[in-house]
């Protein structure tokens, strides 16, 4: 295993910059989530470290070792493809010794090498199938077992689970991350869905537009967004984020006041912060008239079971509150929402977080 | 809603015997012709295998003598055996110089489309021409070879006097005209593969001649086949390229069952026995084809 470091990349496809200069180091056995929505250059990051497509500039280092123009073979890494990308004419066992065959392994070594990795995913039964005779699930399970079959500098995953259905999604989530913590391997993997880039990964880097907007473990990213564009992209329902004005007294919100403590207000003063950005789970729905509360009317309700939640025009915007499985509520009622400013995070008007949310360890 | 169910039953209804009637209706003018030119001729041709003709006429019905004579009949087997030589060679070159093209041309680069079609020509010119083409560059006293041979300092260059180099150049010709098919069909082919795969294996390791053939070549197996025996059936019945360079000379050197099979019927008048022996190259050309498709299905599904 090895660390992994984008220095200063680069792609452009003509005039269109897929990669504006990416920095990004990948710490040895680390498994890093690359997030963003689709065409954030994600995957062109990833292609690039494969060398399946060649940086416009900068460079990359697979351990010590600059990889920048060596061709795929000569990089020691593996890689799962979207779509399995498995070989049709092999059977599932000559598709998972292919790499070592082509190594030159001797073949009692590979074949034992196959049955222990076919062991780890349990397709040991499927050996001799072709590809096509195998669902989607176990098509994953061989691109797995093809890829952990030698032991690579580092793990590439293009967005593994997109092809499966929602069920068997979160079954391989879970055994995508038990296998790369048992092999300590180091792992990029490219999602769109944050679902699964907070809960597999131990770092996540969140990428917008060919650039990377932050790179944090999940609790981070989640809590301490670096922007508006991480703070919204990443949660679901995603942050509510309002116009805020600053007072002499304290912050009002669509013409509300907020009692906020001095030291906070001082902070969003000197930042000149134009938004607030409040998690559904840091607000809670009240009575009109109660203190702190900004009045609105209920615009739509969506019980979850487990939850409710309720969708609240307010002056200022629509914001999504969680509330109690057992909340009822007309649409149009009249309602207050509530939230403890601790919690909130501020925006200054280049969207940068200028004041972050109080951590629960007193910051 | 009941309203209008009610109402497309009763449309339904009064449509029924129309319904029934009209999909024969419209096959009908399809199947007629198809009786017409291709059943109806070729029963005809089997009826025809079965008898003696003489200037024309029916002299006697011989039942399966055509067909027995045949085989012992060593003008037809020498033709029979010009044209499997004629058929291997021509598709097995066409097939290895399209593989090569389609490979090259799946690249992208400055002017592959234009290049493209300028390999398929060959294929589009019609088959006379080209073998009027060719008889004026084989032409022994003003043709392209000898003009070149001479102005090297060579002598006259002789092609189709010599049983041999007819034979090659007949192939010659077969391979140009017909290799942009193979091209063709291959680079669909090979257009149509998965990209992927190719991919994971450069990531695997494998270097160009390995992803060629562990990949490319496993993956294409079908199409190749498909493509071989498209080209195997139609270069049996080669035969204007043929009539028009050679005429099957010099001796019997180039002459193909189909240009045999011509002279029996029109030089010789002998109809009865050239409708039996292009009946048993169809049933030749047919067995070749089912056993070529058997052993597809085999291969693909073993």
């Amino acid at each position: 295993m090895s660390s992994v470091l984008y220095q200063s990349v680069v792609k452009n496809y003509g005039a269109l910059n897929v990669l504006r200069s990416l920095d990004l180091a990948v710490p040895d056995h680390m498994f890093l989530a690359l997030l963003g929505p689709s065409g954030c250059g994600k995957t062109t990051a990833l292609r690039i470290l494969a060398g399946l497509d060649m940086p416009s500039a900068g460079k990359l280092f697979i351990g010590e070792r600059d990889v920048t123009r060596l061709q795929p073979r000569d990089r020691d890494i593996a890689m799962v493809f979207q779509s399995y990308a498995l070989y049709p004419q092999m059977t599932v066992g000559e598709n998972i010794g292919y790499p070592l065959w082509i190594r030159g392994m001797p073949d009692a070594e590979r074949r034992a090498k196959i049955d222990e990795v076919a062991a780890v995913l349990e397709i040991g039964h499927l050996l001799d199938r072709r590809p096509r005779q195998l669902s989607g699930g176990q098509r994953q399970r061989v691109a797995l077992a093809r890829a952990i079959v030698r032991d690579p500098a580092a793990f590439l995953m293009d967005e593994p689970l997109s092809n499966l259905d929602a069920r068997l999604r979160l079954t391989m989530r879970g055994e995508i991350k038990r296998l790369c913590q048992r092999l300590g391997a180091t792992t990029l993997y490219v999602t769109h869905d944050q679902v699964e880039a907070l809960t597999m990964a131990d770092f996540v880097a969140v990428m917008h537009g060919g650039e990377l907007q932050q790179m944090a473990p999940p609790a981070d990213i989640y809590d301490r967004p670096a922007n508006r564009f991480v703070a919204t992209f990443v949660g679901n329902p995603p942050m509510n984020i309002l116009p805020v004005t600053l007072a002499e007294q304290g912050i009002a919100i669509g013409g509300t006041p907020v009692a906020i403590p001095a030291a906070r207000l001082a902070a969003c003063r000197a930042a000149q912060v134009v938004e607030i950005g409040l998690r559904p789970e840091d607000m809670s729905v009240s009575v009109p008239g109660a203190p702190n509360a900004l009045p609105g009317e209920i615009y739509v309700v969506e019980p979850m079971g487990n939850e409710t939640l309720v969708n609240v025009r307010l002056g200022g915007g629509n914001v999504s509150v969680r509330a109690g499985r057992d909340f009822r509520g007309a649409v149009g009622a009249n309602i207050a929402v509530t939230f403890d400013v601790s919690n909130a995070c501020f925006f200054n008007s280049a969207g940068l977080t200028a004041v972050h949310r109080v951590n629960s360890d007193g910051e | 809603m009941a309203n209008s169910g009610t109402q497309s039953r009763k449309y339904r209804l009064q449509g029924a015997g129309l319904d029934l009637a009209l999909p024969y209706l419209m096959l009908a003018p399809g199947l007629l012709i198809v009786l017409g030119v291709l059943v109806y001729p070729l029963w005809d041709g089997l009826r025809a295998s079965t008898k003696v003709y003489r200037y024309g006429s029916v002299v006697a019905d011989v039942g399966m003598q055509n067909y027995i004579k045949l085989w012992s009949d060593p003008q037809f087997l020498n033709s029979l055996w010009v044209t499997v030589e004629f058929v291997a060679l021509s598709v097995t070159f066409e097939a290895i110089l399209g593989f090569a093209l389609a490979l090259f041309c799946l690249r992208e680069f400055r002017g592959i489309r234009l290049l493209r079609t300028i390999l398929i020509i060959p294929m589009v010119i019609t088959p006379v021409v080209v073998a009027i083409v060719f008889r004026l560059i084989y032409a022994s006293d003003a043709g392209m070879l000898t003009a070149i041979s001479e102005w090297m300092g060579g002598g006259q260059v002789q092609i189709l006097g010599s049983p041999v180099k007819a034979f090659i150049g007949l192939v010659v010709l077969d391979v140009w005209e017909w290799t942009p098919l193979m091209f063709l069909i291959l680079l669909a082919g090979l257009q149509s593969l998965p990209h992927e795969p190719f991919e994971a294996a450069r990531v695997d390791g494998a270097g160009n001649w390995r992803v060629f053939a562990d990949l490319t070549f496993p993956m294409m197996r079908p199409v190749l086949a498909i493509a071989i025996v498209l080209r195997t059936i139609d270069a049996f019945g080669t035969f204007d390229q043929v009539f028009v360079l050679t005429r099957g000379g010099p001796g019997e050197a180039t002459r193909l069952v189909s240009i045999y099979g011509y002279d029996t019927a029109f030089k010789f008048q002998q109809t009865g026995y050239a409708a039996a022996l292009f009946v048993t190259i169809g049933l030749v050309v047919l067995a070749l084809a089912f056993s070529a498709v058997r052993l597809l299905r085999r291969v693909d599904a073993s």
